[in-house]
């Protein structure tokens, strides 16, 4: 190859950062759907009388809603330059 | 819009209002507030995060709700007033009766065993709330929906699907009649 010419990088940084933004996506819809499931299982404990069960079930549920607001609010892309506050990292 | 009302001259075409039109009439608009139809019906991918917090949301709130209402009726205590069950005297050994305790809601089921003791329960499964019926060939209450069945001197599941007892309903002799005097879930977790 001549020397001078100017190849384009082989992994373009968008391209990673719309992975990891697809990753993020990802791991909420499946949150969404675990959630889904712990609903269905607190209704059967519900209208089974089983008591016992209910709070794991609603802990569970609350985790992943925690889980759900870390992935939203605070899951950033490890190569993103600017922070939510504007301050540009070094 | 009727054609006759439209102007001479207008096609039938041109009056019927439609996207076209509007784009017309806003046209001198669009370089100062530029809006695209097609775009605006995309949804981003912020968005869709977004709706997908607001659905987390949704459930947990929907999971917390169920298990505190179910919470806050175990802890509920019920005062049961004593009903006197019509035709129970009569009952032949091995057969059963229907009734209400302790509302007109609640259906139950009396059962007189072949040895003369009686013994009643709430008639719904405790699977999926079909009513169960006494099975006289076997002496048990059977679920027609998904052939559970449960002892009838207990109220015990026998077999098939139903998760827990059925509710006990609670009897005393009173002057040779049957009465019932409250009625309780068969697993004890819970006092209907």
């Amino acid at each position: 190859m001549a020397a001078g010419i100017n190849r384009p990088p082989r992994h373009l940084p968008g391209k990673g950062r719309t992975a990891v933004a697809q990753a993020r996506l990802v791991l909420l819809i499946m949150i969404n759907v675990a959630q889904l499931w712990i609903l269905a299982a607190a209704i059967e404990a519900a209208l089974a009388h089983h008591i016992a069960a209910l709070l794991p079930l609603v802990i569970a549920s609350g985790i992943c809603f925690i889980i759900t607001l870390t992935l939203i609010f605070w899951w950033r892309p490890a190569s993103r330059h600017y922070t939510s506050s504007g301050y540009l990292k070094r | 819009m009727k054609t006759s009302d439209a102007e001479p001259g207008i096609t039938n075409d041109r009056v019927r209002s439609d996207e076209r039109d509007v784009r017309e009439a806003t046209g001198p608009h669009q370089a100062d507030f530029p809006y695209e139809r097609d775009e605006e019906a995309q949804v981003t991918r912020r968005e869709f995060c977004n709706f997908l917090g607001l659905t987390s949301a949704a459930l947990f709130v929907g999971a917390g709700g169920f298990a505190g209402k179910a919470a806050l009726d175990a802890r509920r205590t019920e005062t049961f007033v004593p009903l006197k069950i019509e035709g129970a005297a009569q009952l032949l050994p091995g057969t059963s009766l229907n009734f209400r305790y302790p509302t007109e809601r609640d259906t139950a089921i009396l059962v007189r065993l072949v040895d003369g003791r009686y013994q009643a329960f709430g008639q719904k499964c405790t699977h999926l709330s079909c009513p169960v019926y006494f099975d006289q060939g076997h002496q048990r209450l059977e679920c027609p929906c998904h052939e559970g069945a449960f002892d009838a001197q207990t109220g015990d599941v026998l077999h098939g699907p139903p998760p827990r007892p059925l509710d006990v309903v609670h009897l005393e002799m009173r002057d040779g009649e049957v009465w019932a005097v409250g009625r309780f879930a068969g697993s004890e977790e819970r006092s209907i």
